[in-house]
């Protein structure tokens, strides 16, 4: 709580800040905001443990796909014996019950699945929607319309139902996560391409793309040179979101039992085997609901601190890093600052901060 | 009865099947019959007994259910030739009469059976029963528009293989006469000591040819038993049967008909059934389930409640899941291959993912573990309690495969416990540390069953499971291994493709067996010849556990059906 006051402070400090470069500047704004601070270190932490995942095992000495019959209690549906889920030295976070793999193994692998079906799968998306839409905004009338009619088909098309066809059909041998990854990125870019080619669109009438062209530069220079730095803000902040998203799609396809085969263990598998526990033994349910409900959440927080910290008129209200005094940020210095709490994740921690410490 | 049908026009009967199988399965004896029938001297009259159920009671009509026994709610409406037993454990699996005053009299070649019927029997209109009725019952069946029985009967019957019912020949069927109101006579075209099992399903239930309204008969069908229906909405379901007067208990010994009314609802999820049936709260405290049994997380919750624990009913009912391999798909055509597997089986891991102990047996025989299957213990493959991975080794050596092996596992992706990932699971672990390693492909579950049910697609290995019609032998072991039951269009059951003139041969010649318990001892022994082939690997017999409300009593579960008999149970 003092921490977010701490932001709205510095800010309100009104200290003057020397014009910097793009990416310092978006790193100072990025700063500037401690919830998507916190948010990063979170995911970054989730990168780290499913990168070390063989590691951790390791060191706890198990592998999350080893039956531990003498763990359960066969008698009883096979619950895990102990209290919360069997936990103990050997197994952290207990084990599953019916098998007795380990969870905690199970947890740190699953979120390998998880969190580099959704990465790539964005990278995907991200590369087919700026590709699509770049080339919709600057090719002629034919190359728009056949384009964005594509674009339209594939918004409208249900990404759920679409998956599910998809994987239904292509053959068993073929590698899941990889299949996962494409599918996902193959039908979920076009919300990304209508915002490229709106986004194009517009820039394409300023003057300095107009420059570029009446002296001669050809189209892929222009989109290359000109455009491209143009679109870079909304398209690291839609990615920034989609990466939850698409976390959550791989999640639900495992759930319905066409993502990654068992025995490899995703968070959505985790959960589609879990749902029945729910009252017996409720730990099982919880651990990877909690993983993939913190995972989503610092995602969308940090893709917020994101889209703020590149956004113009967010960062002037921030009043970080723009480069200049500003004197309205000096009246909103006291602490209320209404237009911060109304202003997304980040800032609603800021403003119901203030409101709380007012109150008191 | 999950998977009934040898031909392909029993496809269809296979879901209405799965419906009653999945009503044969149930609540128990040896937990609670002390409890249930103890106490209370004599069961209350009257009440209302509340059936919570996830499958309805569809196609109500007795020409298009396919029962085991006559099933559970059907049986309360329709009495039939004979029936079965009801009584707890094993003496619930015999046969005994119901409409008729024996379980039949078959002639020197069991070949031709006479039934003579009970006298004073009535419709609940008052009017006689007589044996042209029940002839007529069993003609309407084989109208195609009342498909949906099991498929005896045309295979049996003299000349019955091409008939298209009454509606269509008005000639009726010359394999069954009715010399007199009384007396009725079927005439077979091979012998089957086991025709009396056979009617006890809903087919042979009268129907009167006055009252016959085709496919709209089954809104109000004529009731032979002690209750009828007066109210049927959505196609069964909702069911609300009452009491029938003209129902005699004098004529009828088996079924108890203690409840005035009868209130079948279905269509409810089973996490539903067993949350309403442990809060057992207002008119679900009388209230049971026929088809909804407690899954393994359920039954951790409810071993854990004392008061719960004691109103979970346990049952056995003939069935057996196991890992199935298609000889024509290599490595499976190598005997040496199949034992290694089955050497490799860790029992006790699959039992866990089945649910656990308390929810599976482990099992070596393809026969489920009961006396009137002929159960006859064998383990020719002994793998232990978990899996024997070094005599698998050496087997593979044997056959060549010293380096270790690649094979695929196919089942269905229905979460089942049965055929479901976790077995699938469960299985390449154990077969892991023999040096297998499994893939595992996962198929959505009419593609599952497509797929191992046709010669053209049939995978080399892949989880499957069977039920019997009736608790013998016959229709365990016939339609899989049986030869001449291969079907090569169509749906096939014999998936070992297994066609060995010695076990035809015994096949036939155990059918012509009237003295049941001397058929089963040779089932039995059948099981045990195919066994050391290593078709199949045997895996386990599931066990049922059912919860009723608290103020359900009499409780009476049948090896036959498994399932809480509700023409027993009394209400408080």
């Amino acid at each position: 709580m003092s921490e977010a006051l701490a932001v709205v402070e510095t800010a309100g400090t009104g200290t003057p800040v020397p014009a910097v470069s793009g990416a310092r500047q978006f790193w100072r704004r990025l700063r500037a905001q401690r919830a998507a601070l916190v948010a990063a270190a979170v995911v970054a932490l989730l990168v780290l443990v499913a990168l070390a995942a063989p590691l951790l095992t390791a060191l706890e000495g198990q592998d999350p796909t080893t039956y531990h019959p003498t763990l359960i209690d066969s008698a009883r549906g096979g619950v895990p014996i102990g209290s919360f889920g069997g936990v103990s030295a050997d197994h952290w976070l207990g084990v599953e019950p019916q098998t007795g793999r380990d969870m905690f193994a199970r947890l740190v692998y699953g979120a390998r699945v998880s969190l580099g079906v959704a990465l790539a799968a964005t990278v995907v998306q991200i590369a087919i929607g700026v590709t699509v839409g770049v080339a919709a905004a600057l090719g002629n009338r034919w190359v728009d319309q056949l384009l964005s009619r594509a674009t339209d088909i594939i918004v409208s098309m249900p990404l759920m139902i679409m998956s599910l066809a998809l994987l239904a059909i292509v053959p068993a041998s073929f590698p899941r996560p990889v299949l996962v990854t494409l599918v996902i990125g193959l039908i979920a870019w076009g919300s990304i391409a209508k915002i490229v080619r709106a986004q194009t669109l517009s820039l394409k009438g300023l003057d300095y793309v107009s420059a570029a062209r009446l002296s001669g530069w050809g189209t892929w220079r222009i989109a290359r040179r000109e455009l491209l730095p143009g679109l870079a803000a909304p398209v690291i902040t839609y990615a920034a979101l989609l990466v939850p998203a698409n976390i959550s799609v791989e999640a639900a396809l495992s759930f319905l039992g066409v993502g990654v085969k068992p025995p490899t263990p995703s968070w959505g598998q985790m959960l589609t085997a879990a749902d029945v526990w729910y009252q017996a033994a409720p730990q099982y349910l919880l651990l990877p609901a909690g993983a993939l409900f913190v995972t989503v959440l610092a995602l969308t927080v940090l893709g917020d601190g994101v889209r703020t910290a590149l956004d113009p008129r967010a960062a002037s209200r921030l009043r970080v890093g723009t480069g200049r005094k500003d004197t309205t940020g000096t009246e909103n210095a006291t602490g209320k600052t209404p237009e911060n709490a109304a202003d997304g994740a980040a800032r609603g921690a800021a403003g119901s901060a203030n409101e709380k410490e007012a109150s008191a | 009865m999950r998977q009934p049908s040898v031909i392909a026009r029993r496809v269809a009967a296979a879901s209405v099947s799965l419906v009653v199988a999945a009503g044969a399965a149930a609540c128990g004896p040896e937990d609670n019959d002390a409890k249930g029938s103890g106490g209370d001297s004599t069961p209350h009259k009257g009440g209302t007994l509340t059936v919570l159920n996830s499958q309805p009671q569809s196609d109500f009509d007795p020409a298009r259910l396919y029962t085991s026994g006559g099933g559970n709610v059907p049986s309360l409406v329709f009495r039939t030739l004979t029936t079965r037993n009801r009584e707890n454990g094993a003496a619930g699996t015999k046969v005994v009469p119901d409409l008729a005053t024996d379980t039949g009299r078959p002639n020197k070649d069991a070949t031709v059976w006479t039934y003579t019927l009970k006298k004073g029997l009535k419709y609940e209109d008052g009017s006689p029963i007589t044996s042209a009725d029940i002839k007529y019952g069993i003609e309407r069946s084989f109208a195609p528009e009342l498909s949906g029985g099991a498929p005896y009967l045309r295979d049996w019957l003299v000349g019955a293989a091409d008939y298209q019912g009454p509606y269509k020949d008005k000639k009726g069927l010359s394999a069954i006469e009715t010399p007199d109101s009384r007396t009725i006579v079927f005439h077979l075209n091979k012998p089957e000591g086991e025709f009396p099992y056979l009617a006890t399903q809903t087919q042979f239930t009268p129907v009167p040819r006055s009252k016959d309204t085709g496919t709209k008969y089954e809104s109000h069908p004529v009731s032979s038993g002690p209750y009828k229906v007066v109210k049927n909405e959505n196609d069964g379901e909702h069911l609300v049967l009452e009491r029938n007067t003209q129902w005699s208990a004098a004529t009828d010994e088996e079924r108890k008909a203690y409840p005035d009314r009868i209130d079948v609802r279905s269509g409810l999820d089973s996490s539903v059934i067993n949350q309403r049936l442990s809060a057992s709260q207002g008119a679900d405290a009388a209230a049971v389930t026929t088809d909804t049994n407690l899954g393994p997380a359920e039954l951790a919750k409810v071993t854990g409640d004392k008061q719960l624990a004691a109103r979970v009913g346990t049952g056995h009912f003939g069935y057996t899941d196991y890992l199935a391999f298609n000889p024509k798909v290599k490595p499976f055509d190598n005997p040496k291959v199949r034992q290694a597997v089955a050497y490799a089986i860790d029992r006790s891991s699959v039992v866990n993912a089945a649910g656990g102990s308390a929810l599976a047996e482990p099992a070596t025989t393809f026969l489920p573990n009961q006396k009137s299957f002929g159960y006859t213990p064998y383990d020719p493959f002994p793998a232990g309690k978990s899996g024997n991975p070094a005599k698998a080794k050496e087997l593979l050596k044997q056959a060549g495969y010293s380096g270790g092996l690649t094979i695929t596992l196919t089942h269905s992706n229905s979460k089942d416990f049965e055929t479901s990932p976790e077995i699938a699971t469960a299985v390449q672990d154990a077969l892991k540390k023999a040096g297998i390693a499994v893939k595992l492909q996962g198929l959505e579950d009419n593609d599952y069953r497509d797929k191992i049910h046709s010669v053209k697609t049939e995978p080399g290995l892949f989880l499957a499971h069977w039920g019997a019609d009736w608790p013998s032998g016959g229709p365990f072991l016939a339609p899989i291994f049986d030869g001449r039951q291969i079907v090569k269009d169509g749906a096939n059951f014999n998936t070992g493709q297994l066609n060995d003139k010695s076990v035809n041969d015994e096949i036939d010649a155990i059918n012509k067996l009237t003295d049941l318990d001397a058929a089963a001892q040779r089932w039995g022994a059948l099981d045990k010849k195919i066994g050391d082939e290593a078709l199949v690997v045997p895996l386990f017999h599931p066990v049922y556990k059912r919860l009723y409300g608290k103020d359900v009593k009499n409780i009476v579960i049948s090896d036959w059906t498994g399932v809480l008999d509700i023409s027993q149970v009394s209400v408080k």
